[in-house]
């Protein structure tokens, strides 16, 4: 029994409006994620990756074509139903870490978790445990602020892991560490996701990371194509 | 200057449009309530000016005198007898158009011929040969009168018309033999209000037979021979003042009441600046990576301060020019008002159309940039010292802020310290009292802040664990973005408190008077008479009527009261001079104990009461003595009791009406109090006494009169009113644009938040909520601030202003009110921001940095 793939994308179509001229991004690209699949996503700056994903994770539109997410065609849905489907099945990881400021790390965590249900006890012993894991116990109620870059990036993937989702999304998480810190939340990511059996596609320049991809994929003449 | 520059920042300005806007909004507002002021206030005050002019001319002087006028032979005495020339006798009084009761004109007799020398308007811009003419008839014919064209448009009458006037002596007829042609809008509002007749005609009309209003006179310069003449000849019932000195004394009187409307003019333009300074340090904040390149690329610090300056100024510009626009267009509207005011507790003035002079429209122009720029130099000064290196982070700056918080606070305590000492140590200074609660205000708003931060720990502490932990994001907000949320704090907590404080005072001040009024109301009916006094035979027809009065069936006892002038200690002085019975005594409420004696002191010997604005203003008390211009000489009178009075802020005196007759002419009554005996049907009297009257003798009973009293209350305080509401207005505005500025910084934020599975409408509950608690906290931090207002409001500005004491009243609903007033308005403000936040594409809003 072949399983259903996690991610198929049918014929999309991307642009930009801009001062009256069109740029397209993509033009009919299509591709099948299977589930549990690591794929890495290259292509030059300005090649439409981060537009990928945010169209990917529903935050963002295509001109056409279909996203379908674990039976779910996402372009069919309302910007109200986008939105709920995202929290219980999407993960993000930013560049940027994007951590609420005035949430404190346990409440950070606990915010994806919230919005899908009522937080129990056992939600909150699930984060301990969590930053537990990250080495970040009695880090529970400092602000996003006091945190270096590479704490807050194992925050945010923890952040993205929390609610149990299907497909993680990260974008250069690396983009605004230094090596060695980088090294450490490619790690944590890779160990993460893989003994959790989750899809993730991930946009990143590291070589090490892109020897540990199912598969390897470049944007070019706005279509993916495989390395 | 340098164009590319230039460029560079404005390109930004207008992405930010809704900042742009509501600044300029918020100078508009600011400069539209000052200047609307100004104008309806001097346009009042120079129509009573000027409508003097139309007929005094070049005179310098004038011979004036109490109600009774001045007797015709004092003019022929000083022509004659001191052989002055340059005199011109006065007949005035008002009348109505009989078919129009509500337009009111001034009836002015002069003589024609001598007027010449003193070129009154009237006379200025007519055609010579013409005028000649018309003068000649005026003399000849009776009952004939000049009026201005633009007037006998609007009646639709032509020359040699007839039409019906009345007066407080009955119905007359005019003619009209010419028409009076103005050149300018002043003169012309002027003229508009005026009939212009000869002396015997306006005598006859206004039945003064033998009595003159005024004596105007030409004096050069200083001529102590002439002064000595005049003097000479005075009657004890009459003044020799210089015009300049009277018109001087017309402001002088209505300062208190221009000094605390202006005051609220300035609150609405010190909210204004907060939107100012709230756009500028927005547009400086969201530019500071542009500022730190350009100072990269080798911009100096003095070249961004220009720049920065040069966008307010141009902002500035185009505020204070709508503003004016505004102004022009509000000021119309107060004109109505502020006159209806002066009226109610000073003098009469014709409400005239409003007159708009360079000076006002500089002064209004000064203000509105001078504020602006102001209120621009701390995010200028700030914007040089961008670092070009590193571009300060959200967070830094918010704890820059902190720090500025507590110096804040600092300032705060020395601020509100410092206006509760100028309150109260400052003297009988109005404006000192007003700059106390300015004081007050802004130190309460320095403080604001800080309490907010405050607050949010505490809710934090007291209710975080109970709230989700979206629900834990709106206070934490609050808190996190102070520098923005506090802007918005402080205006919407210093229009909340203001409005508390007014309305506290106000509702004090309405249950004094509600009091009082009534308390002095112990008649059943008041019969009132004619205010014309120098009507030939007015006295003699009025002690008929009370003695018939006396005689109806189920009348008890009278009262009565005659309203009159004095000269007390060389001015005149308003004095009611009374006969009282048990029941009217009642009437006064003293404020101080009085002892038994106390009515038969005023009944036989020669002392007044006086009230409180006299004693006030004229620092005397009980026991000092009051000289009164008498024919026979000055005369003391010792003061024996001080009683409260809210019916003006000039002060009066009251004095028995045994004592006035030994000194002063009779002139009749103003009104007469009617005591029903017991059992008495009132209605049946009501129309007994009604059947006794004429002319323009009216009867009401005395919860009638409380009504038009309180009616009176309360329209002297719809100005007041109005203006709150637009200092409330632009404090709104103020709000609006501190969320709008708020959320934009935030998009980045609530991006994420959206990415993270925020749906829209979640979104903008957590908005609403956040400025709905916003406007909780600058409610709850108004209700002490209002209540030190009001507390010098009542206790220091009005018994500076008018010379009035009064209880505080609280009134709890007046806290709600502000509570509930403060928590709309800021969710008002932030539903657009919230709904605009809502609809941002959450992948737009990730792009930002
Ligand atoms: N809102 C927008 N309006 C106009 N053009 C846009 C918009 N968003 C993205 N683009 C354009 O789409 C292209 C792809 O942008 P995207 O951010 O996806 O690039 P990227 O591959 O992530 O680049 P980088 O590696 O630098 O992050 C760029 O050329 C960008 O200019
Ligand atoms: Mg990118």
């Amino acid at each position: 029994m072949q399983a259903e793939a996690a991610i198929i994308i049918k014929e999309l179509n991307k642009s930009y409006q801009e001062s009256g001229v069109r740029h397209d991004i993509f033009k009919g690209l299509n591709l099948n994620v299977n589930n549990g699949e690591f794929i890495v996503l290259l292509g030059r700056s300005g090649s439409g990756k981060s537009t990928f994903l945010n169209l990917i994770s529903g935050i963002d539109c295509p001109d056409r074509g279909k996203i379908i997410i674990n039976g779910t065609n996402i372009t069919a849905l309302s910007e109200h139903d986008r939105t709920l489907f995202r929290r219980h099945h999407i993960g993000f990881v930013f560049q940027s870490y994007n951590l609420i400021p005035t949430l404190t790390v346990a409440e950070n965590l606990l915010l994806p978790l919230e919005l899908i249900k009522r937080i129990t006890q056992k939600d909150r012993d699930k984060v301990c445990e969590l930053l537990e894991k990250l080495n970040f116990a009695d880090r529970l109620d400092s602000y996003p602020d006091r945190l270096s870059g590479g704490e807050q990036q194992r925050v945010a993937i923890a952040r993205a892991l929390i609610h149990d989702p299907d497909v993680i999304l990260a974008d250069e998480p690396t983009g605004n560490l230094d090596l060695d810190t980088g090294q450490q939340v490619l790690e944590l990511l890779d160990t993460l996701v893989k003994k959790a059996g989750k899809t993730m596609i991930m946009v990143t320049h590291s070589q090490e990371v892109i020897g540990k991809a199912d598969r390897v994929f470049s944007i070019k003449n706005k279509c993916l194509v495989i390395n | 200057m340098n164009p590319i520059l230039n460029k560079s920042s404005r390109n930004f300005l207008w992405q930010h449009p809704w900042q742009l806007a509501l600044a300029i909004v918020g100078i508009a507002l600011g400069v539209a309530v000052v200047i609307s002021i100004d104008l309806a206030m001097e346009s009042s005050l120079t129509a009573f000016d000027q409508a003097g002019k139309a007929f005094s001319g070049t005179a310098t002087h004038r011979i004036i005198a109490s109600d009774g006028g001045l007797d015709e032979k004092l003019y022929t005495q000083l022509r004659v007898g001191q052989g002055i020339i340059k005199l011109s006798p006065v007949v005035s009084g008002y009348v109505q158009l009989a078919a129009q009761s509500d337009n009111r004109f001034k009836l002015i007799g002069i003589d024609p011929f001598i007027e010449k020398s003193f070129k009154p308007i009237w006379q200025q811009e007519q055609n010579k040969n013409q005028t000649a003419d018309f003068l000649m008839r005026l003399v000849v014919e009776p009952n004939t009168v000049l009026i201005s064209d633009k007037t006998a448009q609007s009646l639709n009458l032509k020359i040699n018309d007839d039409f019906t006037i009345l007066t407080d002596n009955g119905k007359q007829r005019l003619k009209i033999i010419g028409l009076l042609h103005a050149n300018n809008a002043i003169s012309e509002e002027v003229l508009a209000k005026l009939i212009i007749t000869d002396i015997a005609s306006a005598q006859e009309v206004l039945g003064s037979f033998g009595r003159l209003s005024s004596i105007e006179v030409l004096m050069d310069s200083y001529e102590p021979e002439t002064l000595t003449k005049i003097l000479k000849v005075l009657p004890g019932s009459a003044l020799f003042i210089s015009v300049d000195s009277q018109s001087q004394s017309m402001r002088e009187m209505t300062r208190a009441f221009s000094i605390n409307l202006n005051a609220l003019g300035l609150l609405s333009l010190l909210v204004g600046m907060f939107l100012i300074y709230n756009t500028m340090t927005f547009l400086v904040m969201q530019r500071r990576k542009l500022i730190g390149s350009l100072r990269a690329i080798g911009v100096t610090r003095r070249q961004i301060f220009k720049l920065i300056i040069g966008e307010a100024f141009l902002l500035g510009i185009i505020g204070t020019l709508i503003g004016i626009a505004l102004g022009i267009a509000l000021g119309q509207g107060l004109l109505y008002m502020v006159s209806e005011t002066i009226n109610a507790i000073y003098f009469r003035i014709d409400t005239a159309s409003l007159m708009i002079t360079s000076a006002q429209i500089g002064k209004g122009v000064c203000l509105g940039i001078g504020a602006t720029l102001a209120a621009v130099l701390p995010p200028a000064w700030e914007a040089t010292r961008f670092s070009p290196v590193t571009a300060l982070i959200r967070s830094r700056l918010e704890s820059n802020t902190r720090r500025v918080v507590g110096v804040a606070k600092l300032l705060s305590f020395i601020l509100i310290a410092g206006g509760i000492t100028l309150a109260f140590f400052s003297g009988k200074s109005i404006s000192c009292g007003l700059a106390a609660i300015f004081l007050i205000l802004f130190g309460f708003a320095l403080f604001t802040p800080a309490f907010t931060l405050w607050f949010m720990q505490l809710t934090d502490k007291l209710f975080g664990r109970f709230l989700s932990i979206v629900g834990r994001l709106p206070p934490r907000m609050v808190a996190s973005e102070i520098s923005r949320t506090g802007i918005a704090l402080a205006a919407l907590m210093i229009a909340v408190s203001a409005t508390i404080g007014m309305e506290l005072m106000i509702g004090s001040f309405r249950q004094t008077v509600t009091e009082w009024v009534q308390a002095s109301l112990p008649a059943d009916f008041y019969v009132s008479l004619p205010e014309e006094k120098m009507i030939a035979g007015k006295a003699t027809e009025e002690h008929q009527l009370k003695k018939k009065l006396a005689e109806l069936p189920g009348v008890q006892m009278l009262s009565s009261v005659l309203h009159t002038k004095i000269i007390a200690n060389d001015e005149f002085t308003k004095v009611s001079v009374f006969e009282l019975n048990p029941e009217s005594r009642k009437g006064f409420i003293f404020k101080h104990k009085v002892s038994d004696s106390l009515w038969d002191r005023f009944e036989q010997q020669h002392t007044v009461m006086i009230t409180e604005p006299y004693a006030y203003y004229h620092a005397i008390n009980v026991g000092q003595k009051i000289l009164l211009q008498t024919d026979k000489g000055k005369q003391p009178f010792e003061v024996i009791a001080v009683y409260a009075d809210y019916s003006g802020d000039q002060g009066r005196l009251s004095m028995s009406r045994q004592n006035y007759q030994q000194y002063w002419p009779d002139l009749g009554y103003s009104g007469i109090g009617v005591y029903a005996g017991e059992n008495t049907d009132l209605g049946q009297l009501e129309n007994q006494l009604y059947k006794l009257l004429s002319g323009q003798q009216s009867v009401k009973s005395d919860k009638a009169i409380y009504k038009a009293s309180m009616e009176v209350f309360e329209q002297t305080f719809s100005i007041t009113e109005t203006l709150r509401w637009l200092s409330a207005a632009v404090a709104f505005v103020g709000v609006l644009s501190a969320l709008m500025a708020l959320q934009f910084e935030r998009t980045r934020q609530l991006g994420v938040l959206r990415a993270i599975g925020l749906t829209p409408r979640q979104l903008t509950c957590l908005v609403i909520s956040e400025t709905g608690l916003m406007g909780l906290i600058a409610g709850l931090f108004a209700i002490p601030a209002g209540y030190i207002v009001a507390y010098i409001l009542i206790f220091v500005v009005y018994e500076r202003s008018f010379g009035w004491t009064m209880a505080f009243h609280f009134d709890p609903a007046v806290i709600y009110q502000g509570l509930a007033l403060a928590i709309i308005a800021a969710v008002l403000a932030g539903v657009f921001p919230a709904l605009k936040m809502a609809q941002i594409k959450p992948a737009e809003a990730l792009r930002l940095e």
